[in-house]
Order: C-alpha cells, then sequence, then structure tokens
C-alpha cells in the first residue's frame, strides 16, 4: 500500500491538489479564458497547486507554448474576480503551462498528446495522473472521447479522469447516449459531470444548515413547509447567444440541471456520510422521486413564457424575436415556471415552484421555504399578524440566508409586523468565497465528486423534463407573452394562485 | 488609591450603544446595524504598548471572527485600580447597505488588581460562546495571578518566542496542555508556512515512499540556542517522519550571523544517499522568501510577512483542540530539556 503524507495537517493547511496535468480542450474558447484559467491561477495564488502541476491546452488555433502563456497571462488579469494578479506568482505558474494545435476529428491529435503528456510528465513530475477538460462545444465530446481512448490515455499509471460541462444531451435518449460513449472509454466514477450552480458557496451550505444544525430538521418536511420556490431570474437577454438559446431554452437550459439539483439539494435525505456517494445517492433518491406530469397535467402545471420588447431604463430593449440569429416566429421558452411535487413521505403534497427567466426585472437566484402559519391567530387580524415564516436561501448575488418572522410593534397594542433576520455570508464573514469552478476544479483534481453530477442524476432529471418538453414542443404558443423587465407572464401568477399562492418578488 | 468598575454597567453601556447605532441607522433604511458574535476575544497587553497596535489588530480579525472584544491593559503599580471604557466598532462591506458592528471594552487595570479582574470578565464575556485570551506579554503571564485570568478562557494564544528561556516555557505548556484549556502558540503558528512547504514536497507519492530512508534531521538558527521554533519543527518532523517508518537523529547548527529564529531546516538519508530536502527561510521588508530544494530540483515560494493579525487569524480559525500541535509540543519539550 501506497505510504500516506505523514506532514498532512488538514486544520491549517488548506486542502492541496496532487501533481498532475489538466488536459483542456476547448483552450482557446471562453470559458477556459474567462473562468477556468482564472480559477487555476487563483488557486496557484492561495498556493493550493503542487508545484508538480501542468496544463495543456488544445484547439485548432495554431501558437506556440509562449503564445498560449501571453494570451491567458492578459485573460487571467482580465477575468480575475476580487483577486491581485501578481506577475511573480503568474510566471512561476506561466511555467507550467504547454500549448498544442490539433483537431480533435484528427487521431493523430491524440497521439502527440500523448506524447506531450510523457515529455511533460517527465518534466514536471505529474506522476501520469492527467484531468480531462472538454471546454468545446457538445459536438466535440464523442470524437475527443474516442480519441482519448483509441491513444490509450484513459488509463496509465496515475489516475485519469474528464469533466464535461452540460448540456449532458438535449433528452434522456441523447443523454444515455452520451454516457453510453463516455463509458466505453472511462468509467462512471472517473466522469465529472460539472454543474457550476452546485459549487456555488451557498448550495454547499445548504448541506451545512440542514444537516449541520439540530433544529431545522425536524421542521424540514410537509407538516411545516407550506411550499417551496426556487427562483433564477436573470436581468439580461441572450446577449449574442440567441443562435444557441434558440435550440435550448429555459426549461432544457437551467430547470432540468441547475435548478433541479438546487432542489435536490434542498429536498433530499439526510446522507448517512459526507462521502462522495452517499450524498449523491440521496440527490438521485430525490430526483427519481419527482413526480413525473401526464402529458394531461403539463399546461397545468407549467408555464413557458418569452419575452418581448420593452423600454427600460430609458433604453429600448429587443423582444427575444427581435434579438440576432433568433427567428422571428420562435417558439423558444425564455421563461419557465414549473410545479413540482416530491412523491415521498416527507414532501407529499409540498409543491416546489421552480422559476427561471431572461429579461426579468432583477439577477436573482434563490430559495424560499414557506413555512404553514401559526395554526391559531391569537393576536387576531392586528397587522401582518397572519404573515407565514419564511426561510430564505439567497444564492446570487449577495449569497445569505434570511429568516423572516413576527415581531410585536413598539408601542402600545398587540400589533405584529414581519422582521427579517438575515446572516450575509461576504459581510458576516470578511473572507473571500471561492468562485464555484475554483471549488470545483479542487475538488476532480483531488477525486471529490460530491458537487459532481451522475448519471444517474441526469437521466433522472432528465425524465422529469421530458413530458413538459413533449408537450411544450408540440403546443403553439401565443409568444411573446411578458414584457422584459417584468417578473414573468400572467398565466404563471395563475399557476400558483390555483393553490393559494403568490410569487415573491424577490 | 482605589477605583472599581461594575460589570452591570459596562453591559448597560453597551447596550445604550446598540441603541443609539440603531437609532443613527436612515430611517429610510429597513436595514439598520447587525449584531454579529462568535465569541468573546480577549486581549492582556502592557499599558506601556502603543493601545493602537493592540486595537488594529483586533479591528482587522472583526470581519472573519465578529466578538465582543476585551481588552485588558496592565500598567506596573500597586494600586489595585480598575476602569473601563465601551465603544463600537462599525464597518460597512463594500457593495453593501448593512453596517456590521462589534462592541469593544477597554480595561484598565494595575498589576496589583489581577485578581479583581475575574468577577468582572466573567460577566462580561459572551454567553455561550468561546472566550480566547491573547497573551501579549511574558511579563503578564508570569504574573502570579495571571492564572485567575487565563483560566476563564477556553483557549489561551501566547507567543513563546517572546520568552527568555525556551526550554522553560516548552516544558510549562506541555504541562498546561494536559488539562481542558486549549493551548495555541504563535511561534507554533508561523511555522504553518515552513509545514505546508514540507508536506507539500510529500503529496507527491514518489518522494512520499522515499520517507522511511530519512536518517537525519538538520536544524539551523540564528541566535544563541535554539528557540523555540526550532523545537517545534524539529518535533513536528521528527514525528512525521517516525510514522512513515524513520528513524532520524535531530543535529543542531546555529548560524552565525543570522536573526535569531529558524532559518533552514534539511532532511537527508544516511551517508548523504538517498532523499534530500532543505527549506531555507528569509525576510526582507515585504515578504518571506522560501528556497525549497528536493533532490536536484529547486523551487521559490514567497509569503507575506507575518504580523499578529494573520497568526491570531489562524488560530482564531481553529477554535478545538489541535491534536498535531499537542503532539508536537509535548516532543518539543522533551527535545528541549535534551530528551529525546
Amino acid at each position: 500500500m501506497a505510504l500516506e503524507n505523514p506532514f498532512q495537517d488538514p486544520r491549517r493547511f488548506e486542502r492541496r491538489i496532487p501533481e498532475c496535468a489538466v488536459v483542456i480542450f476547448g483552450a482557446n474558447g471562453d470559458l477556459t479564458k474567462r473562468k477556468l484559467l482564472p480559477a487555476l491561477y487563483r488557486l496557484a495564488y492561495e498556493r493550493r497547486l503542487s508545484p508538480d502541476f501542468a496544463v495543456v491546452g488544445i484547439s485548432r488555433t495554431s501558437m506556440t507554448d509562449e503564445q498560449f502563456r501571453d494570451r491567458m497571462c492578459a485573460s487571467v488579469s482580465k477575468y480575475l474576480e476580487d483577486s491581485p494578479f501578481d506577475k511573480e506568482i503568474w510566471s512561476g505558474f506561466a511555467q507550467g503551462l504547454y500549448y498544442m494545435s490539433g483537431d480533435v476529428a484528427d487521431p493523430k491529435t491524440f497521439s502527440t498528446l500523448a506524447e506531450r503528456l510523457t515529455e511533460i510528465e517527465a518534466q514536471r513530475h505529474t506522476n501520469g495522473n492527467v484531468l480531462f477538460y472538454l471546454s468545446t462545444q457538445p459536438s466535440y465530446y464523442e470524437p475527443v472521447v474516442k480519441g482519448t481512448g483509441e491513444a490509450a490515455l484513459a488509463a496509465g499509471k496515475g489516475w485519469r479522469r474528464i469533466v464535461i460541462e452540460k448540456p449532458f444531451g438535449h433528452d434522456l435518449e441523447s443523454a444515455r447516449a452520451l454516457s453510453d460513449k463516455l463509458h466505453e472509454v472511462f468509467r462512471e466514477s472517473d466522469v465529472y459531470r460539472i454543474d457550476h450552480y452546485l459549487g456555488k458557496e451557498t448550495v454547499q451550505n445548504i448541506l451545512a444548515f440542514r444537516f449541520g444544525n439540530g433544529i431545522f430538521e425536524p421542521l424540514w418536511n410537509r407538516r411545516y413547509v407550506n411550499s417551496v420556490q426556487i427562483t433564477a431570474a436573470e436581468s439580461i437577454g441572450v446577449e449574442g447567444r440567441g443562435g444557441y438559446y434558440q435550440e435550448a431554452g429555459a426549461l432544457r437550459d437551467m430547470i432540468q440541471n441547475h435548478l433541479l439539483q438546487i432542489m435536490a439539494t434542498i429536498a433530499m435525505e439526510p446522507s448517512a456520510t459526507f462521502q462522495p456517494d452517499a450524498v449523491r445517492d440521496e440527490r438521485a433518491k430525490l430526483l427519481r422521486s419527482i413526480r413525473i406530469m401526464k402529458q394531461t397535467e403539463v399546461l397545468a402545471d407549467s408555464v413557458a413564457g418569452q419575452y418581448g420588447p420593452a423600454r427600460i431604463g430609458g433604453a429600448d430593449v429587443a423582444g427575444f424575436r427581435q434579438e440576432p440569429g433568433v427567428a422571428p416566429d420562435a417558439q423558444t421558452d425564455t421563461y419557465a415556471a414549473v410545479t413540482f411535487f416530491v412523491d415521498n413521505w416527507r414532501w407529499a403534497g409540498v409543491p416546489f415552484y421552480i422559476r427561471t427567466g431572461k429579461r426579468l426585472p432583477k439577477r436573482v437566484t434563490e430559495i424560499a421555504i414557506q413555512f404553514n402559519a401559526a395554526p391559531h391567530a391569537v393576536f387576531g387580524d392586528n397587522g401582518d399578524g397572519t404573515t407565514p415564516n419564511l426561510l430564505i436561501l439567497r444564492i446570487q448575488p449577495e449569497e445569505g440566508i434570511s429568516l423572516r418572522f413576527l415581531s410585536k410593534r413598539p408601542g402600545a397594542g398587540m400589533n405584529l409586523r414581519p422582521v427579517s433576520m438575515d446572516f450575509n455570508y461576504g459581510s458576516s464573514f470578511g473572507e473571500r468565497s471561492p468562485t464555484a469552478y475554483e471549488t470545483l476544479l479542487l475538488d476532480a483534481m483531488v477525486g471529490d465528486a460530491t458537487l459532481y453530477t451522475r448519471q444517474d442524476m441526469v437521466e433522472a432529471s432528465w425524465a422529469v423534463v421530458q413530458p413538459i418538453m413533449q408537450v411544450w414542443d408540440t403546443h403553439k404558443f401565443d409568444f411573446p407573452n411578458y414584457t422584459a423587465g417584468t417578473w414573468g407572464p400572467k398565466a404563471a401568477d395563475e399557476m400558483l394562485a390555483r393553490r393559494g399562492h403568490t410569487w415573491r418578488k424577490p | 488609591m482605589s477605583a472599581t468598575i461594575h460589570p452591570e454597567t459596562v453591559l448597560r453601556e453597551l447596550s445604550d450603544l446598540w441603541v443609539s447605532l440603531g437609532k443613527e441607522t436612515d430611517p429610510g433604511q429597513s436595514s439598520g446595524v447587525l449584531r454579529a458574535c462568535t465569541m468573546t476575544l480577549m486581549a492582556v497587553a502592557e499599558e506601556a504598548e502603543d493601545p493602537s497596535d493592540v486595537w488594529s489588530v483586533m479591528a482587522m480579525l472583526m470581519p472573519e471572527h465578529p466578538s465582543r472584544a476585551i481588552v485588558i491593559r496592565f500598567r506596573q503599580s500597586v494600586d489595585r485600580e480598575v476602569s473601563a471604557r465601551v465603544f463600537s466598532q462599525c464597518w460597512m462591506p463594500f457593495g453593501h447597505r448593512r453596517q456590521i458592528c462589534c462592541e469593544q471594552i477597554e480595561i484598565s487595570a494595575s498589576d496589583a488588581s489581577l485578581c479583581d479582574l475575574p468577577a468582572v470578565i466573567v460577566p462580561l464575556a459572551v454567553s455561550d460562546l468561546p472566550v480566547i485570551l491573547w497573551c501579549r506579554g511574558a511579563r503578564l503571564f508570569e504574573l502570579p495571578d495571571f492564572a485567575l485570568v487565563a483560566q476563564i478562557a477556553h483557549k489561551l494564544v501566547l507567543d513563546s518566542a517572546a520568552f527568555a528561556d525556551p526550554a522553560g516555557i516548552l516544558k510549562r505548556l506541555a504541562g498546561r496542555s494536559q488539562t481542558d484549556q486549549i493551548l495555541g502558540d504563535l511561534a507554533w503558528t508561523r511555522l504553518t508556512r515552513w509545514r505546508e512547504l514540507v508536506s507539500q514536497i510529500f503529496e507527491n507519492r514518489s518522494y512520499c515512499a522515499r520517507l522511511p530512508g530519512v536518517s537525519q534531521v538538520k536544524v539551523e538558527f540564528g541566535g544563541e540556542r535554539p528557540p523555540t521554533s526550532a523545537y517545534y519543527m524539529a518535533a513536528w518532523l521528527v514525528d512525521g517522519l517516525e510514522r512513515a517508518g524513520a528513524k532520524p537523529q535531530v543535529s543542531w547548527q546555529p548560524e552565525p550571523g543570522a536573526s535569531p529564529g529558524l532559518t533552514r531546516v534539511e532532511l537527508a538519508g544516511a551517508n548523504g544517499d538517498g532523499l534530500r530536502v532543505s527549506i531555507a527561510m528569509t525576510a526582507d521588508r515585504e515578504r518571506q522568501t522560501a528556497q525549497v530544494h528536493v533532490d536536484s530540483l529547486s523551487n521559490l515560494a514567497v509569503f507575506p510577512l507575518d504580523n499578529d493579525y494573520l497568526l491570531l487569524r489562524e488560530e482564531l480559525s481553529i477554535p478545538g483542540r489541535d491534536p498535531i500541535y499537542d503532539r508536537s509540543l509535548a516532543r518539543a519539550a522533551l527535545l528541549a530539556s535534551g530528551k529525546k
């Protein structure tokens, strides 16, 4: 058995990344420039990276190692979030950056990569550990995986893992097909499907909040919880991605992955341990417990929307159909709201309202858990005496937790008013929170898949949204049905009103 | 001459402070002030020290470790005098509308009144939260009644580097670590960067596999005799090496002309064969630089200079016992006493 490092001190040392090479396919793309390299540099800045660390960028553009380093230097200094750029640290980090140009459809690219990795291993002592990161268009996933397998890069003397970005298919069938292709080369345990929402500090804090405290879990069930609302609103439109977005839509782009994963984190049972598979088993179990809608229920329990033009803040804002690259009669949902139910003992009968949309009034992502009102209004109808307690878990832009409860208004008489007790991550702890990509890249390199999505979770979430997609795909909507800058279509309000609820205005 | 303070008065003043802070808030804002507290952080310091030195450290710690801060400033006097004042420190985090405020109490006391202080401090400590005591001077720790104040704390933090007799203080600390009180020593905290560098080298499996062959630990230091940090470092290295199956010998090497403190450590196999690792640390006015050699490879790492804020920040983030420190302290005391 390999000797464990006897000098580890997890109380005082930051979690360290072992020696390895990260191979980024799509190294000249936006994700690499804006997120991946800044996150890796930041890990180097925090001294989390082993000195025996290397990055190999691959894309079709012809470039030398030096040119790649210069480009990445410019990107990192531009896109680094709330961190200083230190030239000295960069120059040490940049020594481990390598580049090769190549077409992923050409098998020679992978044999060259194998040679390059052998050279780098000798130079940087990476011990054969390789993380492949697919930062490419989904259509390249298959050739990259195939090429990696054929060049025998998926196995070696160290560990080999692969990270893929969403979308994991465009429906249940294609998601299964993608997994089959991945599994021809990589074991499921070596496949890391990234969902950057799960890397956010507050999403992780949901687990700490629920399972680290004894007082909330007894209330976390149908007996006390009246309803749950999950909102992911964006104030921007499709920002030049009209062509892509037209094929995806809000339901596929947001609900199928990010928001169902958040819902699973909110509603899952406690796992016996914090081991990756124990946590993922519970998340998967919850996703499988979400009631799959019958076709006849879809139009009553889901609402599709598309924004129309408006004038916001004195400026004209185009409607979705007026965006570049979008068909004038596009039936794409830029807004989606769905009522889900979880068929298990804990949550039976509790509606989970999920909504997401573009061109809503503000950028906000939050979860609101509404508790049942006090069973008897002892104080009568004095002020807001019937307002139910609300627990709000804010994910962005300001991460934190708020609890709304009733308090007596100062003065004579028993008038109640709601007050909010806030815990704000950023201001309660002045420490900088790592970005989602820093967290997730570090996790993948140390082999912790807790925050990554497993194949059964992907399939379960596709199974949930598939019936909705099928009905929406065949239905002709009267779009646009909400004005840019508003909280979505009227039908979404009516969907909640049928169960006596209203959407929060975050 | 005699002066006293009443904890109830201090608490009432604190309460009034919160009311006035609330009134200062713009009535148009629903936000108000947010009161945050995770501990009572007490510092004992000499009156001769510039109070702003202590308060600036406390202030920097507040955003990450919001606490009720109590600073007790001692003067050498036989009069039993104690007085106190309360104030708050607020800050508006960048981009936020809500200000965070922390309570601060400053107590002035004479050495002779040390025995009167527990009755004042105990009611002032925030209920149900840990009390951390930071002792900023060797003289204060040596005062006969200091134990009365120290026993209030869940964790006592001091700096053994400030003590004239390294072996003596390590022995006393090792004795104290057998009690329920948690100890923190900033001389140990200063080694975190060193230790991280060592650990980082052995994250590489091929180097780790060669650890059982290490037979020598050489510790170099500035000054006439090894400082506590040198004993701690040697103790920690020997402990790790023994757990890897090695049986190392420790040698001590003064480095003429170097400032007092640990300057270099080296691990090597017998007769110069096998793995050879060394780390040497130097500091200028801006940063510390570590020169790391592993066999023929070398690497440079730079760190910010240590200061009280950074060291205390690390200690406050470890509220419970630190078994690695406890183990290293016990062995360091043995090494300092000449026993293995």
